[in-house]
């Protein structure tokens, strides 16, 4: 057995339950490149990103290039590198909902909250992104805030939920 | 070992089971443009170049990455594959900024011997003009995105023949871009040997050495598939 759990990761604390997720997910996969996207999963779970300090501790504990795993981080959509925002309000754009009206949806997220699709809060509150199709056409227009789906919408009581949302925090 | 009868352009040829198209053709003198192909390195099958009509198959295949089969019947000239060759042409040198006339590989370029040998004379598509970077942190060697074709070559030779991995391939579509380490600057790469092995796969001027002016460049492509031999000879 090899003693790859003793990586020294710098600037993290180690008593970051965030991290001792990582550690627990990069065990269970006994530390097998292979389970890379795997436990990428588990980090952007965890940090709703993937700051750079998690990707190089990954990519020692794996022993994988770093390119192989920016290369794997940047290719698929599910990973981010930027902070998506504490509150996530995803806007399905697909062809139900943006007939029912998913464009003035985001335009009044714009005018009410001056977030434009892809963009994040500067107090890193809220992030606004859309999707090509969600799967929920009959609930259209449909919104995914905080992972909870939003069905048959309009444009202002979505922003006030948001507003909710926020100022709850 | 027992060869089998194949036909490329009317010629019929006896040959061994478990080559592919394109090694075939090269032996036989038979000519396939081709761009990703690097002897030495696994072949990917992206430039598309090699493209050959197969008879019974609809599509285009391409010969790198298609083994012979008995009595496979190849075309590699026909008018169908000149006119995706051209296609192709055309789309490399739209995608990024290739100004041959300023470039430190003028006539030492795959890319530009491609244009000659298709008869490029003028593109139809519109020219993407991307803003893209000149990488001059390493002490030696330069990396000009403009330039990149990504035929991902110096990939392919950092991780197949050093086996070093600086090289990496970020985002998808026209975003895509070579990457070293953690997409940080050459220099401060941490895996890189500095071996400039990926300087000699480069077939444009996107990778090259510092202090070297127009007509001055030296690849060497096949150096690659050389150093690969020896190893397996192991002296």
């Amino acid at each position: 057995m090899k003693s790859e759990t003793a990586v020294p990761v710098k600037d993290m604390p180690k008593t970051d339950p965030r991290m001792k997720l990582i550690a627990a997910k990069l065990k269970k996969e006994s530390f097998k490149p292979d389970a890379l996207i795997e436990i990428l999963h588990t980090a952007q779970n965890a940090y709703g990103y993937l700051p750079k300090e998690v990707l190089s501790y990954i990519t020692k504990a794996l022993h994988l290039p770093p390119s192989r795993v920016y290369s794997t981080v940047t290719f698929y959509h599910f990973f981010s590198l930027k902070s998506k925002g504490e509150h996530t309000c995803l806007v399905c754009t697909g062809t139900a909902c943006y007939v029912k009206g998913a464009q003035a949806i985001l335009n009044e997220i714009e005018r009410g909250l001056g977030l434009k699709a892809g963009q994040v809060t500067a107090d890193n509150k809220l992030g606004v992104q859309v999707a090509r199709c969600i799967g929920a056409c009959g609930l259209a227009p449909a919104v995914v805030l905080d992972d909870e789906v939003q069905a048959k919408v309009t444009p202002e009581e979505i922003v006030q939920k948001i507003n909710a949302k926020i100022g709850t925090l | 070992m027992n060869t089998i009868p194949i036909i490329i352009d009317e010629k019929k040829l006896e040959v061994d089971p478990g080559k592919t198209i394109l090694e075939v053709c090269r032996e036989n003198e038979i000519e396939i443009l081709t761009m990703c192909h690097l002897k030495g390195v696994l072949d990917i099958g992206a430039c598309r170049l090699c493209l050959v009509e197969i008879e019974g198959i609809n599509k285009l295949l391409s010969a790198c990455t298609t083994k012979v089969a008995a009595n496979m019947i190849i075309r590699t000239n026909t008018d169908r594959i000149k006119k995706y060759q051209r296609i192709t042409t055309e789309l490399f040198f739209a995608e990024r900024n290739h100004v041959c006339a300023v470039c430190v590989a003028n006539g030492k370029c795959e890319l530009q011997d491609l244009g000659y040998k298709v008869g490029l004379d003028h593109i139809r598509y519109p020219h993407l003009f991307p803003q893209c970077e000149v990488d001059t942190s390493h002490p030696w060697y330069v990396m000009d995105h403009n330039r990149c074709i990504m035929c991902t070559r110096c990939v392919r030779v950092c991780n197949e023949v050093e086996g070093a991995h600086n090289w990496d391939v970020m985002n998808r579509g026209h975003q895509v871009r070579v990457i070293s380490d953690f997409n940080s600057p050459w220099g401060e790469s941490v895996t890189c040997t500095s071996c400039g092995k990926c300087l000699h796969a480069c077939p444009t001027g996107a990778i090259w050495p510092k202090a070297i002016v127009q007509g001055q460049l030296q690849k060497n492509p096949g150096m690659i598939n050389e150093l690969v031999e020896k190893r397996k000879m192991k002296l």
